[in-house]
């Protein structure tokens, strides 16, 4: 086990050295220069070549790429990230403003939704082909459907429309005004967790079935075990690992992928500040951004490889 | 009822009657009279790319900080276009309108308690007209007249020019040129980007990058009895449903950019007479440029054409519901003091009312040019909806009247950028003009030749003279006339295509009061003078 673990944490490196550079590399390959959209704006500015030229050598983007990339790699092994080239203020410092809050809606959206998923799953799946297999299926199919942006405007649209209120415009951290976080992250956290919730449903359902119709459990229905004991100790634990690497993987895209989300509801987290950086090509932030958003991705999927021995005690890594 | 009783009666009905009249007296007064306290909540839809006005040209931090500011001059919050002081309490102009000497007010403090003078002013221009290696100015060009800032006591700001400039008393009234303490700059030209030091009616409170600004009170305000409300904060959203969203719920009182119609006649449902709207005209116009370079645009009669073919006055009726585009105008804001007549712009390519002449005319000059059949051409645009794509949409199916297939190719932000300004790598790119007055100088420099916004790449040495003439020009007559034939040649050659001029609604709650929406969103925002009349 200790082997396994040691090798999968040195696989990271590669790993993260071939996200930064594939990132790197678009990110210059792809039209537009920060020196030019710095001097824009609605007003358009009126610059000369002296001045472009100015900017692209203070940002730096006069070096060679070779060089850039040296200088990026060589920050990061000092967890120095560098500056935004849009504010100039440090990369992680920016982070930190938005982090908590992308982390606060990432772990609440997912325990909603796993709250939700599993037992309804579990009901779908007991009550195969009956009036309650079908509704949970029409509910999940329509979290599938419908965009969580048009769920977040119409709650948004509705709460204004019948009651005059609206959520606050800004964030509050959980642990300085408990009520005012929860009147703000409430909305957003059911939008993203019935999305969440209908793709875990789903997924609970079907590898429910799959393990009520294996002979073990035929076995323990014939040894007169109760339902509760044949689904819950029985079959739900041997169904579990689909689910948990949906949810691990779920959880990873949720800290940076709610981009659309959080623009609905003025929350001001990773997820939009990673495309307003890809907007402005602010290199640094937008290397950085995926860099860690990647290292997210590896770590939860290694604790969900992890968790699988808990669940299925055949497993053993080596 | 005896008689005694009676007057008595009288009497009492008579007191009630005058404690009626005179309570609602005071309350008429009381809503007219500004009140003090209170903090105005504003939706705003950018986030700043940094704290520094002079470096920036968005609207994004020029509405967060201009209320820390003072500037040297500015635009009457009440009567745009008239020049009036801020800093400064009188000027003159030498006879040769080659020296401009202005006279600092006494008593005005920075905010950290050190006092304004005209080295720090001085500082600043220095910083404005000549940028030390290192930073920017983009709107140093507009300057181009002067040669040197001196402060020969500090009470003194001297500016000395090489030739004439008419516009240069409304360039320095520019709400960007805020002034900054000349001991900060010394230390750090950049130092304004992320800090705040002003001796605006507001001091720098707390900002929270994509969230929030927020300014307060600033008791030491060199105007008596200024500002009037305890602070402002804005709100950073960029989905425009969820501004108007944050107005009809009460979390926000005002947005100062501009709603749509659609959201705003929803709010006005909802809310009734709680909320009012200011309709303003714009200093800002949507229209095409047209690479002069490509082919076939370099000839004439294809670029005319293309102009006959737009219908700008059904266009103006069918945008301005949906995008807020709506007045037809040459290349300086209609109805403005060197706007071109409307019967002179009626006289040129496009901007006839009888559509279907100007569309034969245009098959006539397509046939003439080669093209009988018309041609396929890319229109480049930014891929933002409001106003950018509805105004393309229009232009690409008014093309197909007159035979010409274009194809809309929206691009997103920087790459729109890079192919307009930078490289001029388009057929016909969708570029708009918005600026902070409607200055001559600043929206016709880009007709120029060689100027970094001229984005369609043309050169005509008539349109450079005509320029040079009007920015010199001291007579009023003479620069109208030279700002008139200027637009009239560049629409008779169609080097650009003029679409829409652009209207803005300022939507905020009757609650706030006193603030007059100029025709751009970048003047008027110090909200020294605004105030709540309730929280």
């Amino acid at each position: 086990m200790g082997t396994y673990v040691a090798k999968r944490l040195l696989l990271i490196v590669p790993t993260l050295i071939g996200a930064a550079a594939l990132v790197f590399v678009i990110m210059r390959v792809i039209p537009g220069d920060v020196a030019l959209l710095i001097f824009g704006g609605e007003a358009g500015g009126q610059i000369d070549a002296k001045q472009l030229a100015d900017m692209r050598q203070r940002l730096g983007l006069d070096q060679p790429l070779l060089v850039q990339f040296g200088t990026w790699l060589w920050g990061i092994l000092r967890f120095d990230f560098g500056n935004s080239l849009w504010t100039g203020r440090p990369v992680i410092e920016e982070l930190l403003i938005r982090l908590p809050l992308s982390l606060e809606l990432a772990i609440a959206a997912t325990i909603v939704s796993v709250l939700i998923a599993i037992p309804l799953g579990m009901l779908a799946a007991i009550r195969q082909d009956t009036w309650v297999d079908y509704l949970v299926r029409v509910v999940s199919i329509g979290g599938l459907a419908i965009p969580s942006f048009w769920v977040g405007i119409l709650c948004i649209l509705m709460l204004v429309i019948f009651f005059g209120w609206g959520p606050p415009l800004e964030f509050t951290p959980p642990w300085i005004d408990p009520w005012a976080n929860f009147q703000m992250m409430i909305w957003p956290v059911v939008t993203v967790g019935y999305r969440y919730a209908a793709v875990t449903t789903r997924m609970t359902r079907s590898t429910l079935l799959e393990v009520l119709r294996e002979d073990y459990i035929r076995t323990a229905w014939a040894k007169g075990l109760r339902e509760r004991a044949v689904v819950v100790r029985h079959a739900l634990k041997n169904s579990m690992l689909p689910v948990i690497t949906l949810v691990g993987t779920e959880f990873a895209f949720l800290i940076g992928g709610l981009v659309v989300t959080e623009t609905v509801f003025t929350l001001n987290g990773v997820g939009r500040f990673v495309v307003d950086a890809v907007a402005h090509r602010d290199y640094p932030v937008v290397q950085a951004l995926i860099f860690l958003i990647a290292f997210g991705f590896v770590v939860v999927n290694l604790l969900v490889d992890l968790t699988y021995a808990w669940f299925d005690p055949r497993i053993r890594y080596r | 009822m005896a008689a005694g009783a009676r007057r008595s009666f009288a009497l009492s009905i008579f007191v009630a009657l005058a404690v009626v009249v005179g309570l609602a007296v005071t309350a008429v007064h009381a809503a007219d009279t500004p009140r003090r306290g209170g903090i105005l909540l504003a939706v705003i839809g950018a986030d700043p790319p940094s704290l520094d006005p002079h470096q920036e040209s968005t609207f994004a931090t020029l509405q967060l900080v201009a209320p820390l500011y003072s500037t040297m001059l500015q635009t009457d919050p009440y009567d745009y276009p008239k020049v009036i002081g801020d800093a400064a309490s009188e000027w003159k102009i030498s006879p040769d309108a080659l020296t401009y000497t202005f006279k600092i007010r006494q008593g005005i403090k920075f905010h950290d308690g050190s006092p304004l003078t005209a080295a720090d002013v001085k500082a600043t221009y220095d910083k404005l007209l000549f940028p030390p290696a290192g930073t920017r100015s983009v709107r140093k060009n507009s300057y181009s007249a002067v040669t040197s800032v001196e402060a020969p006591d500090a009470g003194t700001v001297v500016f000395k020019l090489k030739f004439p400039s008419a516009s240069l008393l409304l360039n320095l009234a520019s709400p960007w040129n805020v002034i900054y303490p000349k001991k900060y700059l010394d230390k750090d030209p950049n130092y304004f980007m992320k800090h705040v030091m002003g001796s605006g009616p507001f001091k720098f409170k707390s900002y929270t990058p994509g969230a929030s600004f927020e300014g307060e009170r600033n008791p030491d305000y060199f105007v008596k009895d200024r500002p009037y409300l305890n602070g402002y904060k804005f709100f950073i959203s960029t989905e425009t449903s969820v501004r108007a969203a944050a107005i009809r719920s009460g979390r926000a009182y005002i947005e100062f950019r501009d709603l749509p119609n659609a959201e705003v006649e929803a709010i006005k449902k909802q809310l009734g007479d709680k909320v009012a709207v200011q309709h303003t005209p714009m200093t800002g116009q949507w229209g095409i440029a047209i690479n002069n370079m490509a082919k076939p645009f370099t000839d004439e009669r294809v670029r005319k054409a293309l102009t006959l073919g737009l219908d700008r006055y059904t266009m103006g009726r069918v945008l301005f519901p949906l995008a807020s585009l709506k007045d037809v105008g040459a290349l300086l804001r209609p109805g403005t003091e060197f706007s071109l007549p409307e019967a002179d712009l009626q006289k040129l390519p496009g901007f006839g009312k009888d559509i279907e002449k100007n569309r034969a005319e245009a098959k006539r000059l397509l046939a003439e040019a080669g093209y009988p059949n018309g041609f396929k051409v890319v229109l480049k645009n930014r891929n933002v909806k409001l106003p950018y794509q509805d105004f393309a949409v229009f232009a690409v199916q008014e093309w197909r009247k007159i035979g010409i297939e274009a194809e809309q190719r929206p691009l997103e932000t920087a790459a729109w950028f890079a192919d307009g300004r930078d490289t001029g790598n388009f057929e016909l790119i969708v570029a708009p003009t918005v600026e902070a007055s409607d200055d001559p100088d600043t929206f016709l420099r880009r007709y120029t030749t060689g100027d970094p916004q001229n984005w369609g790449r043309f050169s005509d040495p008539g349109v450079d003279d005509l320029f040079s003439r009007q920015s010199r020009a001291l007579d009023p007559a003479e620069r109208r006339k030279a700002i008139l034939q200027l637009q009239k040649t560049v629409l008779e050659h169609a080097y650009y295509m003029p679409g829409l001029w652009w209207t803005r609604n300022v939507v905020h709650w009757t609650k706030v009061k006193n603030y007059v929406a100029p025709p751009n969103h970048y003047a008027n925002q110090k909200l020294q003078d605004v105030w709540l009349s309730e929280d």
